[in-house]
């Protein structure tokens, strides 16, 4: 390995590990096993061993052969590489001690102990040297040090372009020490570095430390995808070339008083050990742009083990590396509004119109235009583009979609961006600020036994519901008024009309009602969009940890359907926004869409490498978004139940997500406890908003798609301005009046305000059609301990 | 795989799960010959399962919409797991580890753990344990926020003041409110200025400031010298103890009557009382600390050093100048804001220099006292009150145990007037004046000196 130190034409690893190019002509006459052996090390891009090898071939190739029989796949020369270590004389480091053959055998000779020598050789055998001597546990605590030395000592502005590439190569040395069994050697390089790597790491860092034996770092999933996939690293041109010369030449980035190893012969190995792990498992974005001029966020969204996490689209033969390049390849979308059939429209306007005249409010007309406004550059999806619906309307439909107008011109309208040109705690601006910030109406559960894990409120405001761990639902209606179902022991044929039905609902009965059914916590509840805010919701969902998904009749308060065929608990589930159909996300690491009348699934939407932990349908029910636990949000085509958007950018699992209104954003929050809003036409990352302390667990668009509500287990509501442009705020004032505490303020500048509760963590948060903000949580009573 | 999972928080404890306990749980199987070996790479295998298994039960509690983990998240990840789950396990009742008693004989087996099965006697709980069924769940509503602003309703936690106009985005602060769990410090600025707003409640973490603060500086013996001037330069500096400072200033006063009391001739008395009045001109040092609203409790300490009539004789000069010192920085800062703050205690110390019967302890401290007020008391109360002439006749009197008020006296006068480079005897005419003003006594001492003398008569040097 000592002559493992390519020159500089290595230029780029990724080339050299690609170019097996066609056999030269000295290797024609060489055995097969010397070819494999030199494809070998050209492929790892030892340019000098290639070269000496093939001296070799052509001068010693018949007589050398005969003397290392028993060890017919160890040429000579590799033998001579591999042995140099032991037989390097601290008399005479040079760089050149065994750059001829002969030299080195006099030199093994010298050492006077042939049978060792023997006895290695035929230790070594058919695995062949190099492989021993990369298993040497001490060259990767070396190359490390040297690694994070060079790196340190580099220059401050490539020192964010630097730092990235530490954490793949710890992640494959600690598996590589694993894998070859070094239990301890690897525990103590664990503890020796781990503590110097970005806190962004420390959830992977800990899985990576719970791998203690070949067989875990084998099925582990995590480290197979980093043995697999190439780990792309972010670099400028001339960082990058820096980081070659250091490889091959080990110029540059020398601390004060690192002494002979970098000289030294270890450090040439810990160095080929580096190169070993960059050559192999990394992919570098070589960019022109300068260092300095790349966001953070950029940073974020572009290294990783990205390749699996971005889907290949079938017929494409170079496999995309770069989300925003599969993004681009996957053409526009339809984020318009859905329309609305003509029969529909022309009912509605009539029964508007029917209202006008009777309240004698000229106001009260249809405006199409003030439902569903066209944004320029948004291409509204037509009729046949929608998965089926029933193709007549019904009354509800009508009173839906009339209550829809008069909710747009009953709405309260938020502006936040008004606040941000000026002081808004002045009294003149009193009023501002009441425009610009929502009214919260938060409820609260108290004596929830072990948890609720997810409220929701119907979209009429009239029911609210909760699932607990104990695996009930409960409902409340908010309205005060008793929920009755129906009786089960009626005649059939004494129904003639509505009246009849309610004369079977059942006597007496509470404004709140527990539907029994499931075996396992239940971890989300949707009510039916059908009838909007202009009634009560008939249908209730829920999925819970039994791997099912129930239908619930709110007029019987039964459970009507079990929808299986995940099998794993489902996570989430959601209703279409136009009823009828419903997705689901699970463990098992899909999402699957259903129709209420059909017990058996019909999308499947696979390609997520972890839980599918939340979905969320875009208003017009073309695309649906799902949250991952592999860090990654997809929009996928509901009816094609393909991939079309993949985000990248989050440091953690997705914990839920909102798509705005208008169709054009989608925010995610993960638990990096940051929320991204993304542009969903371009898949590109808008901007990052934090300032939460814990989890985040519910997201919320206002009407106007200009604010984001969310909800946290820090005991918060927090409202952020979507139309700000964010970033960290500027704190150069605050500086000199509380230097040192700049760790506690990391919130962005778009964080209008901060709503505490008292203990109680927000499962849900919701706006009502006229810009409500509805909350709900459960109390956590002080721990008596 | 069962026993080694119920010790399940120990091994999350220290991290590493150790051979040793696989081979006491082969020993209960019965196999006794496990080589090391199996031994130790079966540990490493129980860690990782371990590790997998909580990293399973991490989703159900997330989902769960908790942020501690149950024993219901463990159960259903082992059940995604395909694992049998473990029996007897809720989280209605935790488990509370007890530590047993250490093995003497065996000390390298470290702590042991265990959970401990309480015996329950039915016939008690029977007779007397009323089962009381919990409340359903109940859902209350509130406005978390009105257009914008948290109206002050007690569903809502305090309200937090805001430090600033210009910060709209920093609300959450410290002090009464709840601390949110990520949330941990606050800034001391901020709860000072909220402690002046709200009730004030002294928090745990000043309580024990106090009590170490106190206990540092008295008694105070020599050794720890280092410990006081900690504690002194902590008072001095330190902002944030306004909350503390009438509980100190009542410390004070406490100490100072106490040490008084018992007569104030021994020397760790006057050791005390240096202690105390080094307080409180270090409170007053500190200009975080708001003195103003509790002069009329400070001030009586400070008279009461200063003039008691017989203080420890190896402290007393020290003492008295201290307190002088003190009296003297106070007046500077809080005479404007309180015009009748000097002429009150321009009285005081008048009537302690005059007055019939004083001590010539008392008499000293006035003069100390006058001299810390300024010049022009100093020259109303030797010169024209006629101090210097009752002290005179005093020192005339009884010629023991004068000095310390001669000298004080003396220094007074050369506080109102430096005496001259070069002397000249006054001619009888000032002589007279001299006599009449400041009698015989200290007439005789100024005499020498002309200018110094008119100096001190006229308050004019010629």
């Amino acid at each position: 390995m000592s002559e493992a130190s390519p020159t500089a034409e290595v230029s780029s690893p990724e080339e050299a590990a690609s170019s097996n190019s066609a056999p030269q002509d000295p290797v024609q006459n060489a055995s097969t096993t010397d070819r494999m052996v030199l494809e070998y090390l050209r492929a790892r891009g030892h340019n000098s061993a290639e070269r000496a090898l093939m001296e070799v071939l052509e001068n010693v190739d018949s007589d050398d052969k005969e003397k290392h029989t028993e060890t017919p796949t160890v040429s000579t020369d590799e033998l001579v590489r591999s042995l140099a270590v032991y037989a390097q004389k601290p008399s005479r480091p040079g760089e050149n001690v065994l750059k001829d053959s002969t030299s080195v055998l006099q030199e093994l000779t010298t050492m006077g102990n042939p049978t060792n020598i023997q006895n290695l050789i035929a230790s070594i055998g058919a695995v062949g040297a190099e492989e021993i001597l990369a298993l040497d546990p001490t060259d990767k605590q070396d190359g490390f040090t040297e690694l994070e030395a060079w790196v340190d000592g580099s220059l401050d502005m490539y020192k964010p372009e630097f730092r990235p590439i530490l954490f793949p190569i710890f992640c494959h040395f600690y598996l590589d020490l694993i894998q070859s069994g070094f239990r301890e050697a690897a525990l103590k390089f664990f503890s020796t570095f781990s503590l110097s790597l970005a806190a962004a790491h420390t959830a992977t860092l800990h899985h990576l430390s719970t791998l203690l034996l070949p067989s875990h770092a084998q099925n582990d999933d995590l480290a197979q995808r980093f043995r697999n996939e190439k780990y792309a690293v972010r670099m400028s041109r001339s960082g990058f070339s820096l980081l070659v010369g250091w490889l091959t030449e080990g110029v540059g980035g020398e601390a004060a008083g690192a002494g002979e190893g970098f000289s030294g012969e270890r450090g040439k190995r810990g160095r080929a050990a580096v190169m070993r792990v960059v050559n192999n498992h990394l992919r570098f974005d070589v960019s022109a742009s300068n260092t300095t001029s790349v966001s953070p966020n950029a940073w974020e969204e572009s290294t990783g083990l990205l390749s699996s996490l971005i889907p290949q689209t079938p017929g494409a033969t170079a496999s995309l590396t770069n989300p925003q390049a599969f993004n681009s390849s996957q053409g526009g979308l339809k984020l318009g509004p859905s329309p609305i059939s003509e029969e529909l429209r022309a009912e509605a306007e009539y029964k508007l119109r029917e209202q006008a005249t009777v309240e004698t409010d000229p106001g009260a007309q249809y405006d199409a235009s003030n439902i569903r406004p066209s944004v320029p550059g948004i291409v509204a999806p037509t009729e046949t583009d929608l998965p089926p619906l029933p193709p007549t309307f019904k009354s509800i439909d009508v009173a839906r979609e009339v209550q829809k107008v008069r909710d747009a011109r009953k709405r309260i309208r938020l502006e936040p961006s008004a606040l941000t040109n000026g002081d808004i705690d002045s009294p003149q601006n009193a009023t501002l600020r009441a425009r610009a910030l929502p009214s919260v109406c938060a409820y609260t559960l108290h004596d929830a036994g072990e948890g609720a894990p997810c409220t929701t409120f119907s979209p009429d405001t009239s029911l609210m519901a909760a699932g607990f761990a104990e695996s009930y639902i409960r409902i409340w209606s908010l309205k005060g008024e008793k929920l009755r179902g129906l009786r089960s022991d009626f005649q059939a044929s004494s129904i003639q009309n509505s009246s009849s039905i309610q004369r079977i609902r059942e006597k007496g009965g509470t404004s709140t009602r527990k539907l029994i059914g499931h075996s396992g916590p239940v971890y989300s509840l949707s009510f039916d969009p059908l009838s909007g805010s202009a009634g009560p919701p008939k249908y209730l969902l829920s999925a819970s940890a039994d791997a099912t998904t129930r239908l619930w009749s709110l007029d019987t308060m039964t459970n009507v359907v079990a929808y299986r065929g995940h099998q794993n608990p489902v996570w989430d589930v959601q209703w279409s926004p136009l009823g009828v159909y419903f997705a689901t996300g699970s463990r098992d690491r899909t999402a699957r869409l259903w129709s209420t009348d059909r017990t058996s699934c019909l999308r499947v939407y696979a390609g997520h490498l972890n839980d599918v932990d939340c979905v969320k349908f875009h208003p017009n029910s073309l695309y649906l978004a799902t949250g991952s636990s592999d860090w990654t949000a997809r929009l996928w085509d509901v009816q094609k139940g393909s991939c079309v958007r993949v985000f990248i950018g989050h440091q953690g699992s997705l914990s839920s997500l909102a798509i705005s209104p208008d169709g054009r954003y989608l925010a995610s929050a993960g638990e990096d406890l940051a929320i991204n809003l993304w542009d969903l036409g371009s898949g590109r990352r808008i901007k990052k908003m934090t300032g939460h302390t814990a989890s985040i667990y519910s997201l919320a668009f206002s009407e106007e798609s200009s604010m984001l509500v969310s909800g946290s287990a820090d005991w918060t509501v927090r409202c952020w301005d979507v139309k700000s442009a964010g970033g960290m705020a500027n704190k150069a004032r605050e500086n000199g009046l509380f230097g040192g505490e700049q760790s506690d303020h990391h919130e962005t500048s778009d964080l209008v305000t901060t709503f505490p509760t008292k203990r109680t963590p927000i499962t849900n948060v919701q706006f009502t059609p006229r810009n409500l903000c509805l909350v709900a949580g459960v109390y956590q009573a002080p721990d008596p301990r | 795989m069962n026993k080694p999972k119920a010790r399940l928080p120990q091994a999350q404890n220290t991290g590493i799960y150790k051979k040793d306990t696989i081979r006491d749980v082969a020993e209960s199987l019965g196999i006794t010959s496990l080589s090391d070996a199996v031994a130790s790479s079966l540990a490493s295998d129980v860690e990782y399962r371990i590790h997998q298994v909580i990293e399973e039960a991490a989703r159900f509690m997330r989902h769960a919409r908790r942020t501690s983990m149950t024993t219901s998240d463990i159960d259903l990840a082992l059940r995604v797991l395909n694992i049998e789950p473990l029996y007897g396990h809720s989280s209605h009742n935790p488990h509370i580890f007890r530590r047993a008693l250490p093995f003497p004989q065996l000390p390298a087996a470290g702590p042991v753990y265990f959970v401990e099965d309480e015996e329950i006697d039915f016939d008690r709980v029977l007779r007397e344990d009323k089962i009381t069924l919990p409340r359903g769940v109940s859902y209350t509503a509130h406005w978390l926020a009105v257009e914008g602003v948290q109206p002050l309703i007690p569903e809502n936690p305090p309200a937090i003041p805001r430090d600033d106009a210009q910060d709209p985005t920093k609300a959450l602060a410290a002090g009464n409110v709840p601390l949110s769990p990520g949330r941990a410090s606050a800034n001391a600025k901020k709860q000072q200025q909220q402690q002046q707003l709200v009730k004030q409640v002294l928090s745990r973490e000043l309580q024990l400031y106090y009590t170490r603060l106190t206990s540092s500086l008295l008694p105070p013996t020599s050794a720890d010298h280092a410990k006081r001037t900690a504690a002194l330069a902590s008072l001095r500096n330190d902002a944030g103890l306004q909350a503390l400072l009438p509980y100190l200033i009542r410390w004070i006063g406490e100490g100072v009557v106490g040490a008084l009391k018992e007569g104030g001739q021994s020397e760790n008395d006057g050791r005390v009382l240096e202690v105390l009045m080094d307080v409180i001109s270090a409170i007053m040092d500190n200009t975080t600390l708001f003195v103003e609203p509790y002069l009329h409790q400070i001030l009586p300490p400070i008279l009461s050093t200063l003039l008691h009539s017989s203080l420890p004789p190896t402290h007393s000069t020290h003492l008295r100048t201290s307190a002088s010192q003190s009296l003297s920085r106070l007046l500077t800062q809080h005479s404007t804001t309180y015009p009748s703050l000097s002429p009150r205690i321009m009285k005081t110390l008048l009537l302690a220099l005059i007055g019939e019967g004083k001590s010539v302890g008392t008499r000293e401290g006035a003069i100390r006292g006058l001299i810390g007020v300024g010049k022009e008391a100093v020259r109303k109360g030797l010169v024209e009150g006629g101090g210097a002439k009752v002290i005179g006749n005093e020192c005339t009197a009884s010629s023991w145990g004068m000095e310390p008020l001669v000298e004080a006296a003396m220094h007074a006068f050369v506080i109102l007037q430096p005496p001259s480079d070069m002397p000249e005897s006054a001619d009888a005419e000032l002589l007279t004046s001299l006599r009449e003003a400041l009698g015989n006594f200290f007439a005789e001492k100024l005499a020498g000196d002309r200018g110094w003398a008119v100096g001190v008569l006229t308050g004019t040097s010629t």
